[in-house]
Formats: structure tokens, sequence, C-alpha cells
């Protein structure tokens, strides 16, 4: 188990190296120069070269490529171009923001889509299946932004039940962070349900016809005992990947959805450091959502293990 | 391009359920601030994004200064006229020959952090400017030194005389007078320390700044305890925050909603027009747009109410020159009536037929994308074929520089003294005329412009540089727009200013 660790953990590192490389040169084909946006439109060729070289942009790529790199690897992901504070605290801020929107939002899915997707299983035809088709349709088909605009006239304008937008960090006071997460994860949630909801209904189905199944009922157990213990534990292993990539790509920040809520996590910072083409930020950004994702996969990968023992890691 | 958009479909969306459901009234106001007898309250305010950085020398967005206008101090300030008024800077005298301002300062002024704020520091931030080459540095072009000869005088040397030095010194808190130590600790980029009313409190990226009543503020202590600046990037739902009671001010209002809200009662909406223009730039070194007739053309071929209506839902003043009415340098001149026989025959003049022209606009400025829709409507009238290209902000300012366009759009924001409004893009060595325009006359009238003391006789010649310029279609002006925002019934004491200056100092919160 333990080198099985470790060899993933050497596998991912070469994973991020690629990561950086891919993200470095692709943004030397996004046209948009930094330091214009910057300058905005009072243009001034002595201002620009002096920030450019400040921004260490007049050096040739390879050596920016490798500088970065080297100051990466201890941590040092550079400065931003806009604001001249250091990539590593601006995107580990933003962090919190992000993981209690992303838990909050695949919590709420599940607890949505675990009952709707079992029994629309096992009721197939039945009028919850049916339900469960159209909700998880309209889920995965109405624009996320739509229905967050919805749900701020619905919860914030017409009930007055919820603020419109805004965040409260988790620890500085939790009642008013679950008010503020509601709709924007309620938003996210839905559509990650919709998803959920398929998927749990087929892998239900596919175990359900399975021979074991059969067996189980021919020997009489009850359904209950069937459902719970040979279909749900064996339809879950996909599930689980499903549920895992999920939450891995939520992780990476609902870009449309954290514009619209205000909601100051990664996905806002990448949209801001898109339009600024703030360079460093946005490679910080996606350095720490490939290695958020890395992480969640190994954990995937480790909790197979115990769900199916046939499954070994070597 | 998508987020724009989004943006205008969802504001579309959020105007019919808006009109479905009406307005609720607010619910009690969420104050953070310190209870009890005398104390005024904590403002929240909603702005449209968020300043890149606090740095007031190195930070160009408007967003930085909507909060730094609260914060930090200039020598003289602009009233709501647009005139300099004292500020840091009680009076001023200048030499004979012009060359020579002897600034006298107030005394006993404070940084927040109780630190005297004095000569040295007004040195210290010019020189940091200039040496530093930050963004604000071309407003020093002509100061050849500044030195302090007390802690309460400040002497400005010019090389050539320069009659709208109180404008570059005080037209907005991009030269703002800092302190040394604040600046040399890095802390000035999230926590910077100026003279002014408020103080930054504490700055959470992403989410929110919050400022703090500066209680050494050397003029009437503000009434507010603070003002939390939160980021809003749809106006819908910063609307929808206003109305809710979640902040009792914003500037990011739904532009298509601003003439219901301006009739409605739920809250105080009030616009005034602004100092910005909006206009369309042909490049010149480019052929056929090097013919004036073909600038003329397209000049005439254009309706001005049509394009306003559409892109300003009316809230701005068609202009057919830069200066708008409000101004002591307005200069009515309006050559140009919606005629496209006019433009044919000027097309014709000049032997052109079959034009298809590109038309440069950005998703950052939605205004000029819906505008683009309407210019190119007028023109296809007139034969001319018109390519909308919609870029986002950081491609566009590439392909402007690199001289990539036969035309675009775009606007120039908070510009105060005429020479803002016309050296930089109209002079052949303006180092914003991308557009390539050239006449010797306006290039010597703009040098003479900007170094005449006579008043009068300044005003003149920029008349005559107006005139040229709009003769010649080097920029094809469209619109003033005006400056709308909104807060609630709570609030009293605030004034909507032509140069989008956000100021909370004389503001008050009933509670």
């Amino acid at each position: 188990m333990a080198r099985f660790v470790i060899r993933r953990l050497l596998q991912s590192g070469v994973v991020l190296l690629g990561v950086t490389l891919v993200v470095f040169l692709l943004l030397q084909l996004v046209p948009g120069d930094p330091v214009r946006v910057a300058l905005g439109t009072r243009f001034d060729p002595q201002t620009y070269e002096a920030l450019r070289a400040r921004a260490g942009l007049d050096q040739p790529l390879v050596a920016q490529y490798f500088n970065y790199l080297g100051r990466a690897l201890t941590g040092d992901l550079g400065v931003s171009f806009r604001s001249g504070r250091p990539v590593t605290s601006i995107v580990l801020e933003r962090l919190p923001a992000t993981l209690s929107l992303a838990v909050t939002a695949v919590v709420f899915a599940m607890l949505i889509a675990f009952p709707l997707g079992v029994l629309s299983a096992i009721r197939s035809g039945s009028f919850i299946d049916h339900a469960a088709r159209v909700f998880s349709q309209f889920g995965v088909s109405v624009p996320d932004f739509w229905m967050g605009i919805m749900g701020i006239l619905l919860f914030a304008g017409v009930l007055g039940w919820l603020p419109p937008s805004g965040y409260v960090a988790l620890t500085e006071d939790p009642a008013r962070w679950a008010s503020h997460v509601a709709l924007p994860a309620a938003t996210v949630g839905l559509v990650t349900a919709s998803i959920l909801t398929r998927f749990i209904r087929s892998s239900m189905l596919e175990v359900l016809s399975e021979d074991y199944v059969r067996t189980a009922e021919a020997k009489g157990l009850r359904t209950r005992v069937v459902v719970l213990r040979h279909v749900l534990r064996n339809a879950l292993i996909p599930v689980v990947t499903v549920v895992a990539v999920q939450l891995a790509s939520l992780l990476g920040g609902v870009i449309v959805i954290e514009v619209l809520f205000a909601w100051p996590g990664i996905g806002r910072l990448t949209y801001d450091a898109v339009q600024a083409r703030d360079y460093p930020v946005l490679q910080g950004a996606v350095l720490l959502v490939a290695a958020l994702f890395l992480l969640v996969n190994l954990l995937v990968d480790i909790l197979y293990a115990r769900l199916d023992p046939r499954i070994t890691v070597r | 391009m998508s987020s724009t958009r989004f943006r205008l479909a969802g504001a579309t969306f959020a105007l019919m359920l808006v009109a479905v459901a009406g307005c609720t009234t607010g619910e009690g106001v969420d104050v953070d601030g310190a209870d009890g007898a005398g104390a005024g309250g904590v403002l929240n305010a909603a702005i449209g994004g968020e300043p890149d950085q606090l740095d007031p020398h190195k930070t160009s967005a408007y967003y930085s200064f909507q909060v730094l206008e609260n914060v930090y101090d200039t020598l003289v300030e602009p009233d709501a006229n647009l005139e300099m008024k004292p500020s840091l800077a009680t009076e001023w005298t200048t030499s004979d020959d012009q060359l020579t301002w002897t600034f006298t300062l107030r005394e006993g002024v404070k940084f927040s952090d109780g630190s005297p704020l004095t000569s040295a520091d007004v040195v210290y931030s010019y020189t940091r400017i200039i040496d530093g080459k930050l963004n604000t540095a071309y407003k020093f072009a002509t100061v050849k030194s500044v030195t302090a000869p007390d802690p309460t005088t400040v002497v400005v040397a010019l090389t050539a005389p320069t009659p709208n030095l109180l404008a570059n010194l005080g037209g907005f808190k991009g030269v703002a007078i800092v302190q040394k130590s604040n600046v040399e600790s890095g802390e000035v980029t999230t926590k910077p320390v100026g003279s002014g009313p408020f103080a930054i409190g504490s700055y959470s990226s992403g989410d929110n700044i919050r400022l703090v009543r500066n209680d050494n503020y050397w003029g009437d202590k503000p009434k507010l305890d603070g003002v939390t600046f939160t980021f809003v990037k749809d106006p819908t739902v910063a609307l929808q925050n206003l109305r809710g009671g979640e902040v009792q001010w914003t500037d990011n209002l739904p532009p298509q909603q601003v003439p219901a809200l301006l009739d409605g009662d739920d809250v105080n909406v009030r616009t005034v027009p602004s100092s910005d223009y909006w206009y369309l730039a042909l490049n010149q070194a480019r052929k056929p747009y090097d013919d004036v007739n073909v600038r003329r053309a397209v000049a005439f071929a254009l309706d001005r109410e049509a394009i306003t209506k559409a892109a300003k839902f009316g809230l701005a003043t068609v202009n057919q020159a830069a200066i708008p009415e409000n101004s002591a340098f307005y200069y009515e001149y309006a050559p140009y009536r919606h005629d496209p026989n006019q433009a044919r025959q000027l097309l014709d003049q000049a032997g052109v037929s079959d034009l298809t022209m590109d038309l440069m606009v950005t998703s950052e400025y939605p205004e000029t994308v819906t505008a683009a829709q309407v210019i190119a409507s007028q023109l296809e009238a007139i034969g001319v074929n018109i390519k909308i290209r919609t870029l986002d902000f950081a491609q566009w300012l590439d392909e402007q520089g690199k001289g990539n366009f036969d035309s675009f759009m775009l606007g120039w924001l908070g510009n105060v003294d005429p020479d803002e409004f016309y050296y930089a893009q109209h002079h052949s060595g303006g180092t914003f005329n991308f557009h390539k325009y050239r006449n010797p006359a306006v290039d010597q009238l703009l040098d003479r412009a900007r170094t005449e003391t006579d008043q009068a006789a300044r005003k003149q010649q920029y008349e005559q540089v107006a005139k040229q310029i709009v003769d010649d279609a080097s920029y094809i002006y469209l619109y003033n727009p005006d400056v709308a925002q909104g807060w609630s019934k709570q609030v009293s004491g605030y004034e909507v200013r032509t140069d989008r200056a956000i100021r909370f100092r004389d503001v008050a919160l009933a509670r």
C-alpha cells in the first residue's frame, strides 16, 4: 500500500511537470499582452517597457519557463502581474471558498441522486422512474447560470429568504456561511445531481440483471437486503468514480456560478486572471487544480480496494 | 465573448422576471459596525469588479480608484464642476515665467496611522512616479524637479509652462500622496496608508475591502464608521442586493433598467452627464481611410441618436465633439447631420465603392458590441459592408497596438483638461494615436495650447483644435454617456460626480 502511494505520488509529480509545460506554452499562444491590459487605455511606451521589465516578460521564453519552474519547486509560484502579490498565497486564499462550495454541492447532489437513482432503478418504469428521468434531463440541459438567476430572483427577490450573492467564511460565521452557500451550492448541485441520478440508475439496473442477484432473490432474501447488500454495494464502484470526478472538477472552480454569485473561489480567480492575462496566477490556479485532481484520483483508487476486495493495489 | 452574451442574456431574463415579480421591500440592514449612540454604521457598496491592486501609482483599474478615492488625498482635487480646489495644499503661487509653482501644504496633516504627512512625502510620491516610469508618469512630462525647502512647502520646477498642472497633480487619485514606509514594506498593494477620510481595515481577496473611518483625517470627520466594498460582477445581482438591503450603494446597475429605476421609488437612482466620450476611429494608415472624404462619409452616414438609444438605452448625450456640455471647454460644433445621400456623394468623390470595413469592438465594454450592430446597418445603407470583430480586451489592445484594424470603437474615461482630450490621441507623436492621424496644423495648435497660460487664448486654441479634428474626422465622436448610480433610501449626502469619483466622506446612513 505504502509503495503504491509513493509510486503514484511520483507519477503525479511527472504529470504536474507536464501540466506546467503545457500551460506555459498554451499561454504563449493566447493573443493579448498582459502589460497592455494592465496599462489599459493610458498607454505610454516608456511605462510599457518599464512594466514589462518588472514582470520579467522581456526575458527569453526558455529562461522565463525555467525560472518559473525553479521557483515553483520551492513553493514560490511567482508574483501576480496585476497585484504584485505572491501567487501561492493568492491561490491558497481562494481554496476554502471553492472547497466549501464544491463539497456542499456534492453532498447536496448525493442527497438527491442516491434515493432518486436507486428508487428509479428498482421501480423501473414507474412514475418515480419517469420523474427522475425528467429531472435529470432538465438538470443537464438547462444552463446553470439561468438556474442561478432564477434562484436569486425567487429566493432572494420574491421570498427574501436568502442573500442574492456574497460570501462569508465558514470559520467566521457558520450560519451566515450556510445562508450564502445555499443558492450557489444548490445551483451547482442540481446539475451534478442530474448526472449522478442517471449514472446510479443505469449502474443499478446493470447489477440488478446479474445472475447473483437472481440467486439472492431465489434464496428468499428480502428485497431490502438484496438491494442494500448485493446490488447497491456493487453498483457503487463506478459511481464512486463519477462522484470523485464531479468533485474534482468542481474543485477547479465553477467559473460561471462563482462569477454570478460573487463567490471568491478558484473559478472566479481564473476568470479574472484570464481577462487580465495574469499568467502567473493562471498557471498557479491550473497547477493547484491539477494537483487536487490527482489527489482525488489517488484517494478513489485507495477507496476502490476498500469497496471491492477483488481489486488490490500494488 | 461568451461572458458578455451570458450577462446580456441573464439580464434580459432578469428584466422579464423582475417585471413579473415586482419589488420586495428590504429587510434589516446587515451592518457589522459598532452599535451605540453616535455610531454612523457601515455602508455596503457593490462595485462591478475587484481592484487589481491598491497601489494608487501602479493600478489603472477604475475599480481600484473607486476604493482609493476614499483613502488617499492629492495636493488639489476637482470639485463638482471639475475645477481644482485646495486639498492637501491650501494655496499655491506661480512664478512670472510660469516655470516654478510653489505649494503651501495644510498644517498638521497626518496619515491614517498617525504619522505626519509633510512635503517630503509629496516629493517622495512624485519622484516615485517619475523615476519608476509608473502609470501616471506622463502627467509629469514637463516637471523638471520637485523639492521641499521646508516641511510645508513644495516647489515644482517645470521645463515649460504647464497651465494644466493642477489637473495633472490632482485630477484623480493616481497621483496621490503615498507613505514611503508603506511602499517600501510592500503593503501598499493590499493595505495602503493614505491621509483620506477612510483607511483600509481589511482586504479579503475576491470578496470585499473594508474601510474604516480615519480618525486622523484633517477634514470634517466622516459620519460613517466605515464602508465595505463588495465585488458583484452581474448587474442584475447587484441590483437585487440593493433592493434586498444587502448593499446600500451600487454603480453596477443593468442599463436597460435604469429608466424604470429613475421613475420608481424603491431606491434612489441618479444620473449625471459624464466627461467620458465614445468614438469611432478609422485607421488612416490604411487605404481608403487615409482619404478625409471616406471618413467624412462615415460621419455623415451615422445616426447618433439611434446608436445612443441602442447602446446606452438613451442614457447618454450625443456629441459630435469630445468635450461635454457641462465643461468650461465645451465647444458646440455639429457639422454632421444624418445624411446618407451626402455620405454616398463623398464616397463617390473618393472613388470608393464596394467597401468592406472591419470594425473592432470588445466584450469588455458591451456597449461597443451593441453599437457596432447599429453602426453596421447604418453604413450598409451607404454601401459600406461592415465586418464586426468582437474580441476580449487583451486581444483588442494587442490588435490596436499593432495597427491591425480598419476601424474600432472605444471610449475615453475620466478626462478633465482639454489636453487630455486631444494631445495623446490626435498629435502625430501622441502615444494613443493608433489610428495614425497627422495634421501639422493640429500638432502646432496642440503644442501651443499645452503651454498657453492665458486661459481665454487657450480655450480659443482648443476650439480650433476641436473644429479641425471634427472636420478631419480623426475621431468620429458619438456620445457622452451618463453616470448612473443607485443607493438606498437610508443613504443621505451622496452626490453622483461627472468624473465618476466615488466619495463617501459626507455620506450618512439612517438606521
